[in-house]
Parts: C-alpha cells; sequence; structure tokens
C-alpha cells in the first residue's frame, strides 16, 4: 500500500514537469494548439485535469486532481526566447503519446524529458554552410543568374554568421536582424556596383530573405484560425517587426551604395 | 507539356529542394524530415510553375501549391510518425514572395524621395500592387497549407502515436 503511494506523482512535481514541457514547446515554435493538446494529454495520465493559458512570454496552468477536486495548483512560468528547435517539438509529441498510451510511470517521462531537451543541434558550420546554399538557389528561382547566386551565397555566409554570433551573445533580436540584413545587403550590392553579372537587383533582393521568419509567420495565421487570437496576433507583431527590421538593414545598405536612384 | 517545360519544372524543383533543406536546418528538425520537405518543396514548387506557366493567377496557384503540400505532408507524417508541420513548414520557404516583398520596399524609397507629384504617383501604384500580391501570396500558403491540419485535426495531432 505504502509502495502505491509513493508511485503517485504529487501535484507539485506534476506542475512542474508540464510546466517545463509547455515552456520548452512554446519556445521550440510549437503552435499553441499542440502545446495545450501535449500537455494535457500527459496530465490525464498521471490522473489530474489541466487549464492551460499559452502567452508570448509566459504560460499559465492550473492543475486539478481527478480524484479530489479541491487539490489544486495555479503556477505561471516564463518562456525562454524562441529558438526553433523542431526536433524537440516532434519528441515531445512522440514522448505525450507513449505516456498515454503505455501509461509510463512519472520517473521515466521525466528522465525522458530531460533527455530530449539536452539533445544537441546541428553542427552550426554546416547550418551555415546549407543556409547559404538555400538562399543561393532560392536567388536562382527568382531567375538570377549564376554570378548572383555566387553574390548570395557569400552575403548569406557573411550575413548568418553574424546572426549566429550575435545571438550567442544575447544582443537583442531586433538588432540582431537589423545588422545580419544590413550587412548581407550590403556585399550583394557591391555587386550593383561592381557592374557583375545580368542581374544583381535579384541579388541584393534575395540576399536578406534568409532572415525572413517563416516560421513564426506560419505559426501566428495558424494560432488565430484555430481561435487563439491573442497568442497569435502576439507572434504576428513579433514577425511582423522583425520584416521591418530586415528591411531597415536592407533600405540602410541601399541608401549607402547609392541604389535608390538606379 | 513541352521538353522545354519538363526541363524548366525539373530545374525549379532542384533549386526548390536546395532552399527547403538549407531553411529546414536553421529550425533543426530530425533527419528524416529534412529529406521529406526537399521532396515536397520540389514537388510544390514545380506545381506552382506549371499552374503559373499555364496562366492561372500567381496567388491562387501558391494557393493549389500549398494546398498540395499540406496533404501530402499528412501522409508523410503518417509514414515517418512526425507532426506535419515539421517538414511542411520549410517546404513553403522557397515559395515566400521576396522579390515582391523587395520591390514593394523599393517603391516606398522612391516614392518618399520623390519631388515629382505624377512619377509619385506611379511609385504608389507600385507599392499597392507589389505589396497585395506579397500579402495575398502569404495568406495563400498559410491557409493552404494548414487546411489539412484544420479539416483532420484528430489525424494531425495523433500521427506520433505508436499503437
Amino acid at each position: 500500500m505504502t509502495d502505491q503511494v509513493n508511485l503517485e506523482p504529487t501535484i507539485e512535481e506534476t506542475a512542474v514537469l508540464l510546466i517545463d514541457i509547455a515552456s520548452a514547446l512554446m519556445s521550440s515554435g510549437a503552435h499553441t494548439m499542440r502545446i495545450i493538446q501535449n500537455v494535457s494529454r500527459m496530465a490525464e495520465t498521471f490522473g489530474y485535469d489541466l487549464d492551460v493559458s499559452v502567452f508570448q512570454m509566459s504560460i499559465m496552468m492550473t492543475i486539478i486532481s481527478k480524484k479530489d477536486p479541491g487539490k489544486l495548483l495555479t503556477q505561471i512560468r516564463k518562456i525562454k526566447p524562441l529558438r526553433l528547435n523542431f526536433s524537440i517539438v516532434s519528441d515531445l509529441s512522440a514522448l505525450s503519446w507513449d505516456t498515454y498510451d503505455k501509461q509510463l510511470p512519472f520517473e521515466e517521462v521525466a528522465s525522458n524529458f530531460q533527455l530530449i531537451i539536452s539533445q544537441k543541434r546541428m553542427n552550426s558550420w554546416w547550418v551555415l554552410f546549407l543556409v547559404a546554399a538555400a538562399n543561393a538557389s532560392f536567388c536562382g528561382l527568382f531567375k538570377g543568374d549564376f554570378t548572383a547566386m555566387t553574390c548570395v551565397f557569400f552575403a548569406t555566409i557573411a550575413g548568418f554568421f553574424v546572426r549566429q554570433a550575435m545571438i550567442k551573445k544575447h544582443i537583442n533580436h531586433l538588432v540582431v536582424f537589423t545588422t545580419s540584413a544590413f550587412v548581407a545587403s550590403l556585399l550583394s550590392g557591391s555587386g550593383y556596383v561592381l557592374h557583375l553579372g545580368h542581374t544583381p537587383e535579384i541579388a541584393l533582393a534575395s540576399s536578406v530573405l534568409f532572415l525572413i521568419p517563416g516560421v513564426p509567420l506560419i505559426n501566428s495565421i495558424l494560432d488565430i484560425l484555430e481561435g487563439h487570437i491573442l497568442t497569435g496576433m502576439a507572434r504576428l507583431v513579433n514577425a511582423t517587426s522583425l520584416i521591418v527590421c530586415i528591411a531597415i538593414g536592407l533600405f540602410t545598405s541601399m541608401l549607402l551604395l547609392g541604389l535608390e536612384k538606379l | 507539356m513541352t521538353s522545354e517545360m519538363i526541363r524548366l519544372m525539373l530545374i525549379d524543383g532542384l533549386l526548390a529542394a536546395i532552399a527547403a533543406i538549407g531553411f529546414a536546418v536553421i529550425s533543426n528538425p530530425p533527419r528524416k524530415a529534412i529529406f521529406v520537405s526537399a521532396i515536397l518543396a520540389a514537388l510544390g514548387h514545380s506545381l506552382r510553375l506549371f499552374l503559373i506557366k499555364s496562366g492561372l493567377d500567381i496567388s491562387l496557384s501558391t494557393f493549389v501549391a500549398a494546398t498540395f503540400i499540406g496533404l501530402l505532408s499528412m501522409l508523410f507524417a503518417r509514414i515517418i510518425r512526425c507532426p506535419a508541420e515539421v517538414f511542411s513548414f520549410p517546404s513553403l520557404l522557397p515559395m515566400i514572395p521576396g522579390m515582391f516583398a523587395y520591390r514593394t520596399i523599393l517603391s516606398l524609397i522612391r516614392f518618399m524621395q520623390s519631388t515629382d507629384g505624377i512619377k509619385a504617383q506611379g511609385f504608389m501604384l507600385d507599392f499597392f500592387h507589389n505589396g497585395l500580391t506579397t500579402l495575398f501570396i502569404l495568406l495563400a500558403l498559410v491557409v493552404g497549407v494548414s487546411l489539412p491540419i484544420l479539416l483532420f485535426p484528430k489525424l494531425s495531432f495523433s500521427v506520433t502515436r505508436k499503437y
């Protein structure tokens, strides 16, 4: 009998684990509906009911014991800045189903969660190379010639390197986006000044596109369509301000190079 | 469909696949999802090119291509047991209307700096034309890809379930 009691997770332990999972999902770029579904499913397995509200900066959660509705706990957790990580989203989603279907014990879920969030990211030099290749072929999709694509490749390497370095130093993300857009467009705009190739304007335009916050944009519309309008609007405003910053960076280097008159 | 058209679509698909791989790795997805997003991007982007060449409007063809990607991603999500958005989002990114967005900003700068009233009207026209196209393509992308998620919510949230 005492063993049984020890196995049952306390309401505090469960609440802390669930809000950790929710905030990890939020800062890895999951949309609101998925976060709510995942944590509610796990709470049900452990014998609790869950009410969650998700905001841009914090998550609020009330957890109620099913056996004893008088036993409840509300807590708020800050969300770390957004750093996209779809491996975490995918693995946590799988973990929540495993918990539900196999009735995994609490300790196992907690240790699996720790394993999932401590996974290593892909090597940042690889990412740098792949992003540069992607942006160059993006330039090709817009009918840029080979010179323009080469220009974009090197401009993206510089711009993305600046971005990675600044993110490591925890500089304000609006400043990061403006600066890396400025660096990338300044380099690819030199192709314009030096008359390289036949399509320098395409090189200039596509050199900053690796910065476009595509996932937050799509998430925001998805949230709004699913009825989480406040969170969706917050994400939308965030993504829009990043796009404005990219435009400011591009604008500054165009004015510096004197390209607006072309 | 001529051989020239097929050649164009192949090149388009290849470039879109490389672009999708690069934009996918920023969000650190599982390895198998990277390949799926490359395949989806190639199929979706060359479908869009085909629709545009056959005379359909760009935002409408984007919508069709995005819906196609969304539907295929539900299928692949079941096969590799991974949430659909993990690979359907990166495969949409090659369709982001970068050139239109750039021209929107450019015409805004020109409007701001122009002193000639008649020329300024032309720039304003450019601004609205390019800006609205950008906006509608973006909306078409998002609504198209999320239609399957909204239509089959049960399916889309249970793909990572093993039993």
